[in-house]
């Protein structure tokens, strides 16, 4: 078999089949009546996508994109120079490392979410540590706070931004810093023009998986932030199993796919445009 | 200094992902139920796991589809992220963009949208329902990592292999594939550990027969999620650890030759 | 006498690879049938028990109705999905004849509204929604109502559990309405009443709300009677006070989907299940209260006269169950509970 073909049709196919048809089928719910004993029936209205304009939405959306974004950030900060120390450790080492970091999540997340409750209570390992060395007297808020969520989404999601990383820091010729040196370039300069620039497809690739999915994730903000804020994971969830009303629910989920590639488009053109006219653009050699 | 700085971080983000774990092992062998108080070592929880088949055949069967559907994603989402890399055709837009709504979409939708499917499609619901759906939600994090790793290197040198009479698939066998491996093995790891802990996209789609560790884990909410699971953590976490120490040996016993 | 004893054999060993086929396939929560019980009773009927679990019982509707009711034989929805899936053709009558255990069943527990006359649910395990207290942080007899959570001295601090009919509840019984109301008018009102309680509230749990007593992070809120024998084994200074105003009730019932497979094995399993001693072992190792008077008599003093799981009747009397209440109100609800929640 042709490899480009068998690759080419593979791929086709399988998205076709189990990404397209169930994803038509969404749309199509999202156009029809909520009807909870028959999940939705017709006649067609676009009823559900009036009732998106509720300030509540875009409330949740802010919300849930201020987390992830935090998130990113986070891990990106941690990221980016554990990532960078693990490459340059010898292969075997690396490989060893990069195997340790996984194991923690081969544990259940609910038992572990769990666990990290014990370390962020009021009777927490923290608070216990703090109040022992006698820097507070009364524990401090941890759990329950933006600070838990946080907390914990960058400790599901950090493996998410390391792995790519490491593969980018790996394939940086430490040539090519040698020759920036002899050139005379400073460390900052050594970071800026060529770490930077090399490791950039690493990053965006970490950045990706780690917002998207933390934009729909809710089950970690519920259990550590209190549930006290509505993200868009829960709102979506509760129109398909509460109240049952399937349209809106299939609305509310096409318009956050949609907003969110809206967002990454513009954010693509951005940086086309600026790499134009910084004439740094290698990708469209 | 730098050193000092590094290994202060590599031990720092260490710490941070094994302090949790450290818990659970510790409350595997606290007598007490609820973890909050230690309440006298005990090994009644390792008793217990060992005489509790449903748990101990819901770990099996996780173990079985997270390494087959980490395994499959893999090699899809590695040809994916080829075709998608190199070649021009019809559908390519699309096919990125399918791959966004996957890793987008709300898992309850996607749980709905693959239960509708399956059952248009008559694939019966346990097994093979539970593997396709999982390779399917793990496919983008797979192509994401390897299409970022291929898009650094020189598009020359395929071309330049081509141009010397290599076939296609020989150019992906000897020269795409050692260039992406460690991309490869990412992806594997992340599917690996997305597959493993899925919950709701495996309650729709999976049978009465065929029934996974996470579902029966956040099952057990109702009447109080049994220390047994700290000891399956823990388990694992010491087989992984087994694991790395004796491939560590090997090495060692390697290195003279 | 040798030639019959063979022939009986022989009967029983067909007979019993006629039933090795036999099975029953259960939908319910992990570990929410004492250790053994299937084991026994494939013992003795020659059934398999196939066991699945859920995590939440919406999900549980929402699959049973895309499959169109096939899938499983015997299902354990709490109270007011009952009428819900019995309103929308889930579920299929239950033939009492062939449960000759039904009749330990507490007649002051059965015939509900949500299902009258029993038809179509029997009672399994049931328990209540009340107040949890930490007496070594909380004087304990300064709580005696829902009201008491509103007091503005608790800023911050109270657990609630994450369900909006939960939460709804309290505000319906210090306002004096039902549970189970459906007019628009009780439903704002209770929205209003509850948003004078959103300042003090600390968490929102629905997993496990004993965690949080237990974590000394909380010292008062919402709390399930299991959650809370649960607790006190663990921590004897949590108190669980029922309302003056009246506390939430619940049943989780045995049903039967209507596309069940085998529905003469599902009657099986459902009789086995209300054995008194199979009904005692459930209590031991669940925690929750049996509806079956008979088992209640075989248990250990210890339990049987426990107020948490056995409530006094003039408890059950003043509190309410939860019956199904129909799209429309649900939606005004929840669309309330959004608004709670993002803090308008």
């Amino acid at each position: 078999m042709n490899f480009r073909r068998l690759a080419i049709q593979l791929t086709l196919t399988w998205l076709t089949l189990f990404v397209l048809l169930p994803h038509a089928l969404v749309l199509l719910t999202s156009v029809l009546t909520p009807d909870p004993g028959q999940l939705a029936s017709y006649p067609m209205t676009l009823q559900a996508y009036g009732r998106l304009w509720d300030p509540i939405y875009a409330q949740a959306f802010w919300q849930s994109l201020w987390l992830s974004a935090c998130t990113t950030l986070v891990c990106l900060l941690v990221g980016y120079p554990f990532a960078w120390s693990l490459a340059r450790t010898p292969r075997v080492t690396r490989a060893l490392l990069l195997f340790l970091m996984m194991v923690p999540f081969w544990t259940n997340s609910l038992i572990r979410t769990y666990a990290i409750k014990l370390i962020l209570g009021n009777k927490g390992l923290i608070n216990t540590l703090l109040q022992g060395l006698g820097l507070t007297d009364a524990p401090i808020d941890l759990l329950y706070t933006p600070f838990a969520v946080v907390f914990g989404l960058v400790y599901i999601l950090l493996p998410f931004m390391v792995l790519p990383l490491v593969s980018a820091f790996e394939k940086l010729d430490p040539r090519l810093l040698e020759a920036a040196r002899d050139l005379g370039a400073g460390p900052w300069a050594r970071f800026t023009l060529v770490v930077l620039p090399l490791t950039l497809p690493g990053v965006i690739a970490g950045s990706l998986i780690v917002f998207l999915p933390a934009m729909g994730m809710f089950y970690v903000a519920d259990l550590l932030g209190g549930a006290k804020n509505l993200l868009l994971g829960n709102i979506i969830k509760n129109q398909f199993l509460v109240v049952r009303d399937w349209p809106f629910g299939s609305a509310l989920s096409l318009t956050l796919v949609l907003l969110m590639g809206l967002l990454l488009w513009l954010y693509a053109r951005a940086n086309r445009h600026i790499n134009r006219r910084g004439g740094l653009d290698d990708s469209a050699a | 200094m730098t050193r000092l700085l590094k290994w202060g971080l590599v031990g720092g983000v260490f710490l941070y992902l094994y302090l949790p774990i450290a818990i659970l092992v510790v409350n595997s062998f606290n007598s007490s139920k609820y973890g909050h108080v230690w309440k006298g070592f005990s090994l009644k929880w390792y008793t217990k796991l060992w005489a509790n088949e449903a748990l101990m055949q819901a770990f099996s069967n996780s173990l079985l589809i997270a390494t087959l559907a980490a395994s499959a994603a893999t090699l899809i989402g590695t040809l994916m992220a080829i075709a998608l890399y190199r070649y021009a055709f019809r559908g390519k837009g699309l096919a990125g963009g399918l791959l966004f709504v996957v890793m987008m979409s709300p898992d309850i939708v996607l749980a709905i949208t693959f239960l509708v499917i399956f059952i248009a499609l008559g694939i019966e619901l346990g097994f093979w329902s539970l593997l396709i759906s999982h390779i399917t939600f793990c496919l983008p994090f797979v192509v994401v990592t390897v299409y970022a790793q291929l898009k650094g290197f020189d598009r020359y040198l395929l071309e330049a292999a081509q141009d010397l009479g290599a076939g296609e698939w020989q150019g992906f066998r000897h020269i795409i594939l050692p260039l992406v491996r460690p991309a490869v093995i990412s992806g594997w790891l992340l599917s690996f550990t997305l597959s493993l802990d899925d919950v709701i996209i495996s309650t729709f789609v999976t049978g009465p027969g065929f029934e996974i560790l996470p579902i029966r884990v956040y099952s057990m909410v109702k009447v109080g999620v049994s220390p047994e699971v700290n000891v399956l953590a823990t388990l694992l976490l010491g087989l992984s650890l087994a694991l790395v120490g004796i491939a560590a040996l090997i090495r060692r016993t390697d290195r003279p030759r | 006498m040798p030639l019959r004893s063979l022939l009986a054999t022989l009967c029983l060993t067909l007979a019993s690879q006629g039933y090795a086929a036999e099975k029953v396939v259960v939908y319910n929560w992990a570990e929410y049938i004492p250790e053994g019980v299937l084991e026994a009773f494939t013992a003795e009927t020659g059934i398999e028990v196939e066991y699945s679990t859920y995590d939440n019982n919406e999900t549980m509707v929402a699959k049973l109705q895309l499959q169109g009711g096939k899938g499983y034989d015997v299902v354990v929805p709490s109270t007011y999905l009952v009428s819900r899936m019995r309103k929308e053709g889930l579920i299929q009558p239950i033939d009492k004849a062939l449960l000759p255990h039904y009749k330990h069943l507490d007649p002051a527990l059965l015939d509900k509204p949500y299902d009258p006359g029993n038809q179509y649910s029997v009672p399994y395990l049931w328990g209540s929604t009340a107040i949890g207290v930490d007496g070594s942080v909380v004087d304990a007899n300064s709580i005696h109502s829902w009201a008491d959570l509103w007091d503005p001295k608790w800023k911050g601090q109270l657990l609630l559990i994450d369900d909006v009919r939960e939460v709804f509840h309290m505000a319906y019984k210090i306002n004096g309405h039902s549970t189970n109301t459906q007019d628009p008018a009780e439903i704002e009102q209770a929205y209003t009443t509850l948003k004078r309680l959103m300042p003090n509230v600390r968490v929102f749990n629905a997993d496990a709300p004993r965690e949080p007593f237990l974590a000394g992070d909380v010292a008062l809120g919402m709390l399930w009677s299991g959650e809370a024998s649960m607790a006190q084994a663990e921590n004897p200074n949590i108190v669980y006070v029922y309302p003056d105003e009246g506390a939430g009730f619940w049943i989780d019932n045995f049903v039967i989907p209507a596309g069940a497979e085998h529905v003469a094995n599902a009657h099986k399993f459902i009789d086995f299940m209300l054995r008194p001693e199979v009904a005692k072992q459930a209590v031991e190792a669940i925690g929750y209260a049996t509806p079956n008077l008979s088992a209640r008599a075989l248990l250990d003093a210890s339990l049987r006269n426990d107020p948490i799981i056995f409530p006094p009747s003039e408890v059950v009397q003043a509190g309410e169950f939860q019956e199904d209440i129909g799209d429309a109100a649900m939606t005004l609800m929840n669309g309330y509970w959004e608004q709670l929640k993002s803090g308008q």
